[in-house]
């Protein structure tokens, strides 16, 4: 949308995927850490409406200021980054109060992402609430990189599905909206049978075949609409396939190209240090973990795919 | 071929331009068991993606594979000779793995088994007996298909033929022993 148009050099990246309890706080947390240890200057936003607990990643127990301000009594954005123990890296706190993300009116959800692209950052990285609101949806599809964190479990994947399907839906009707065809997605979508159409795929190719106008702008606009994979928990070789099975079937059923950049081996250390309230990035370091975040965010730098173990 | 015709196959096998024929080999096998199997990651999309087009990706797949074979064989490779006759995937897999005919291909290929020993951190001895058939000095068949399955990628063989065909003959022995 033209209000939220990008005015500064920094980077949005957004977490989120669907299911809840999948890691998306934790890889947050360690994403912007290790960022920040790379000479980023960082603020995390907790967007987790309801859920929030990013701040507990950082020791920080009772946070002195919230969202909440945001929201209810509209205090600046800039006015509630909170400092860390660590150089460069800052947080916005979630909402611990009473906000539902339901309340949130429109016009409230478009100051919060203006002041979010104007936050004082080379990076800013978002956790994201579970769940395929539209609210969420939204926030996921202002951002620069698009992060979808999920663990090798079938409602996982169910539910990532489910969230690709609806950002990308979601950012179709957006973007035709702002080009003057406002509800010709949802209207053809809601009559699909008649159009012989059965999937979100076939609809976009059908909109595009039909309008070509609408194809141009389609073309232009989804071509920056990239999904970055991250799995979580891994346990075995079979699940680091799961990201490239994934990966593969996303690509050849919803035409949405993904980069399947990094997988997190499931360890006992992360929850030890949720418990410490230390980032686990500094206190962990010398794990699997620790190494495996530094290779998915670099390789969502450098645009490249995780390397698979060989054979199956 | 033109080369954005061979980028599309690429494309298809999602591997870069630039793949190797090992690659080719791997990224072929571990989708067409994607898409043929059950996978539960297409267990959610049910009839959204329904059999018929599950038949077309493994179609496509299998045209990627031929192509990329056939464009292939005139790179230089070590192991370019399998595919001198054999254009066909099933033909170019279909090559004796008998430990004696494995050790034949890798003779021919130029490659020694220190290269497979320290690509895999595997004992040269282990290879030795692999090659001579002396399942005696095998590990068990869990343990052992890891190095035929290491073992025949290397060379670009289909680790899944050599895998099954070799552990037939491995559990022949097993019974009578």
């Amino acid at each position: 949308m033209a209000q939220t148009t990008k005015i500064r050099e920094g980077e949005i990246w957004a977490v989120g995927g669907g299911k809840g309890g999948t890691g998306k706080t934790f890889i947050t947390s360690c994403v912007g850490t290790y960022l920040a240890k790379k000479g980023k200057n960082v603020v995390l936003v907790d967007m987790d409406i309801g859920g929030a607990n990013l701040h507990s990643f950082f020791g920080i127990s009772r946070p002195q200021k919230s969202l909440t301000s945001f929201f209810e009594k509209g205090a600046s954005l800039s006015d509630l980054v909170v400092k860390t123990d660590l150089d460069n890296i800052a947080l916005i706190t979630g909402d611990i109060h009473s906000i539902a993300s339901d309340k949130i009116t429109f016009s409230q959800k478009l100051k919060l992402f203006r002041q979010i692209m104007k936050l004082n950052a080379q990076n800013v990285v978002i956790d994201l609430s579970a769940g395929s609101h539209n609210n969420t949806l939204d926030t996921f599809l202002i951002a620069d990189r698009m992060i979808v964190v999920l663990v090798p479990e079938v409602i996982a994947i169910e539910n990532v599905y489910h969230f690709i399907k609806n950002s990308l839906f979601r950012k179709v009707k957006k973007t035709l909206k702002e080009y003057g065809f406002k509800e010709i997605a949802q209207h053809i979508w809601d009559r699909r049978q008649n159009y012989g159409i059965n999937n979100l795929k076939e609809l976009i190719d059908y909109l595009k075949d039909s309008f070509s106008y609408i194809g141009t702008i389609l073309d232009h606009e989804l071509a920056s609409f990239k999904i970055h994979l991250v799995l979580n928990m891994v346990r075995n070789n079979n699940d680091i396939l799961l990201g490239a099975s994934i990966k593969s079937v996303m690509m050849k059923y919803l035409g949405v190209p993904i980069q399947y950049s990094g997988f997190i081996e499931y360890n006992d250390a992360v929850w030890k240090s949720v418990r410490e309230g230390r980032p686990f990035m500094l206190n962990y370091l010398a794990t699997g973990c620790a190494k495996q975040i530094e290779i998915f965010v670099e390789n969502m730098i450098k645009g490249k795919d995780v390397s698979l173990p060989v054979g199956f | 071929m033109v080369k954005d015709e061979l980028k599309k196959y690429f494309e298809m096998l999602e591997l870069p331009p630039d793949a190797s024929l090992r690659d080719i080999h791997n990224s072929y096998l571990r989708l067409k068991k994607l898409y043929a199997g059950d996978s539960i990651v297409l267990a959610p999309l049910g009839e959204e993606f329904p059999k018929k087009k599950r038949k077309k990706v493994l179609d496509e797949i299998e045209e990627a594979y031929l192509k990329l074979l056939a464009a292939k064989k005139d790179e230089p490779s070590r192991t370019a000779f399998l595919f001198e006759d054999a254009l066909s995937p099933e033909k170019a897999v279909d090559l004796p793995t008998t430990g004696p005919s494995l050790r034949k291909i890798r003779e021919k290929a130029g490659v020694d088994l220190s290269e497979i020993s320290k690509e895999f951190k595997v004992r040269i001895e282990l290879l030795k007996s692999l090659e001579e058939e002396r399942f005696e000095a095998l590990p068990e068949a869990i343990y052992l298909k890891v190095h035929l399955k290491n073992y025949a990628v290397f060379l670009g063989l289909n680790p899944a033929k050599v895998i099954d065909e070799y552990l037939q003959r491995y559990q022949v022995w097993k019974e009578k022993k």
